[in-house]
């Protein structure tokens, strides 16, 4: 993880901006997101693929491949919690107690 | 908690261009990442002695084979490439390089190049042993068709450097190293290169030693050559040493009193057992030749040429005598020298007193015995004596004064007789001689130096 790190930190932080922008954009984002049933199915998905990392069972550069997936949607996902929570955060402050 | 739920149902559209960055970082970094990996793996290995490494990476997952050269080097090699920051897995397809029993190595020298072959411990020692055999032979091609193996006697190295040293001694050959014994064949380059090899190889480290040598030397070459026309003795070829060279042309300045000895010799290692001993007797049957080869090579003596008369032709065949050392071979092919044109008495006088300038007949000191140097002396003078055979000849033996008067005097019959025994054997009939004993009473010179003594020791042939 920490060769990946340093190898390729443009990438990873690229994938942290997107995950900020788009966790900016999701707290005033009107519409339906995914179904509740949906989120379950890909919340699996992510721990099979999770654990097909770990156990080092895809072989070569499809193993290779999947990890650097991994990271890079785990600081995605960093990166949209940290930017819906500071977008709340503003939006809570610029509306004052309803 | 709620409502981080209620964001993130909405986080997937970000997904799309996450998936378009990984995908274009995958495509433009697989190729980067391999390389590096394959670059530090190899790295880590800078150290680890091993053979047939091969390094190949697939994402981060390292496929590393190799033959290593003990069990513990081989896992840590695998470790090491463990070790390097990155790599996911490491697919082992270690071993170790096979053990050879029994362990043989070979230098094998033709014409064009030396081979090597056979089995070497380590990659090092297979360098030391090219690099040698390049230094050892100066320009002549090395082929390497050596493998790594297991099982290499202890001091191998050693070993295999000292029989490399031989191999530059050789002009073709094979030397094997089979586990701790050697094997040795082939021709040696040069004369004694056999004993120069024989001798290295007694510095084989402890534990080694010869099986067979079969190494052969070129043969030992000596040659004489008796020509009537320039009156020379030529010698060419190889003597042992300076000693010997010396007194082999001493040897040849008393047989041949008439020529010139043209001196080409050569010492050389090599010589075959009793090389003196074949070779002066051979040069005195030479010296009986009025013409005539003689060519000694390693323990084959081989002379052709023509003798001055039948009965000493027959002689000369029959052998080289007592001295002749055991395990020789003596090959004669003598022919007559046809008969000189007779002539009157007095130039048969002539022609003795010419011959007797050149040389007198020799004896053991004190004794009747006709020294074997005289034989090529008394030939001719044979010759002659046949060419007027209606002459009487008195031989006329003379001492010098040292010594009693009486016995001066049955010395000097006796060596007269023991020389007109001589002719009588040659063919002559004896009542064309006599033989008298003068004693001290006609010398020639004066018996106060020993050179005058030496010119008054004398038989002389008086035509009558």
């Amino acid at each position: 993880m920490a060769y990946l790190a340093t190898f390729f930190w443009g990438w990873l932080l690229a994938a942290l901006l997107i995950g900020l922008a788009m966790g900016w954009i999701s707290v005033v984002q009107r519409g339906e997101g995914v179904s509740r049933k949906l989120a379950r199915w890909l919340a699996l998905l992510a721990v099979i693929l999770i654990a097909l990392a770990l156990g080092h069972v895809v072989p070569g550069r499809f193993g290779y491949w999947l990890d650097l997936f991994l990271i890079m949607f785990a600081l995605y996902l960093v990166g949209c919690l940290v930017g819906s929570w500071l977008r709340d955060w503003v939006v809570s402050r610029s509306q004052p107690a309803r | 908690m709620h409502e981080l739920f209620k964001w993130s149902r909405k986080w997937w559209p970000g997904v799309i261009p996450l998936v378009i960055c990984w995908g274009i970082a995958a495509w433009t970094s697989t190729a980067t990442v391999e390389a590096d990996l394959a670059e530090r793996s190899n790295a880590a290995l800078k150290d680890t002695i091993l053979d047939k490494r091969r390094i190949v990476v697939a994402g981060r997952d390292v496929t590393f084979a190799a033959e290593a050269f003990s069990e513990e080097g081989r896992q840590s090699a695998v470790a090491s490439v463990e070790a390097v920051p990155g790599v996911r897995l490491v697919n082992d397809e270690t071993r170790l390089v096979p053990e050879a029993k029994p362990f043989v190595w070979s230098a094998e020298r033709d014409v064009v190049r030396v081979t090597l072959a056979g089995s070497a411990p380590l990659p090092s020692s297979k360098g030391k042993l090219l690099e040698a055999a390049r230094n050892a032979l100066g320009g002549v091609e090395v082929a390497d068709q050596m493998s790594l193996a297991r099982g290499a006697p202890p001091r191998f190295d050693s070993a295999a450097l000292l029989l490399l040293d031989q191999i530059g001694k050789l002009k073709e050959g094979k030397i094997t190293l089979t586990d701790t014994k050697v094997n040795l064949s082939g021709m040696a380059r040069e004369l004694g290169g056999r004993e120069a090899i024989a001798a290295a190889l007694r510095n084989l480290p402890d534990g080694y030693s010869v099986a067979a040598n079969d190494i052969k030397a070129p043969p030992y070459i000596f040659q004489a050559y008796k020509d009537p026309v320039a009156v020379t003795l030529t010698l060419t070829g190889n003597v042992p040493d300076n000693n010997a060279h010396a007194a082999l042309v001493a040897a040849a300045g008393r047989k041949f009193f008439s020529e010139k000895v043209v001196d080409n010799l050569k010492a050389s290692l090599g010589a075959p057992a009793g090389f003196a001993n074949a070779v002066a007797p051979a040069l005195g049957a030479l010296s009986r030749l009025s013409t005539g080869t003689l060519v000694v090579s390693d323990r084959e003596v081989k002379l052709s040429g023509d003798a001055f008369y039948d009965a000493a032709a027959n002689q000369i065949r029959a052998g080289l005598g007592r001295d002749f050392p055991q395990g020789w071979q003596y090959k004669a092919d003598i022919s007559v020298k046809p008969a000189a044109a007779p002539v009157d008495a007095t130039v048969c006088q002539q022609l003795f007193t010419e011959l007797l300038s050149k040389a007198r007949i020799r004896f053991e000191s004190g004794k009747a015995d006709i020294s074997p140097d005289s034989m090529g002396l008394l030939d001719r003078l044979t010759e002659t004596a046949l060419r007027c055979p209606n002459a009487t000849i008195e031989i006329a033996g003379h001492t010098d004064s040292d010594g009693d008067e009486g016995a001066n005097q049955a010395l000097s019959e006796r060596r007269a007789e023991a020389v007109m025994d001589y002719l009588v054997k040659a063919g002559l009939p004896a009542t064309r001689f006599q033989a008298v004993g003068y004693g001290a009473a006609q010398p020639l010179a004066g018996n106060d130096s020993e050179e005058g003594k030496a010119q008054n020791r004398r038989i002389d042939f008086v035509v009558k």
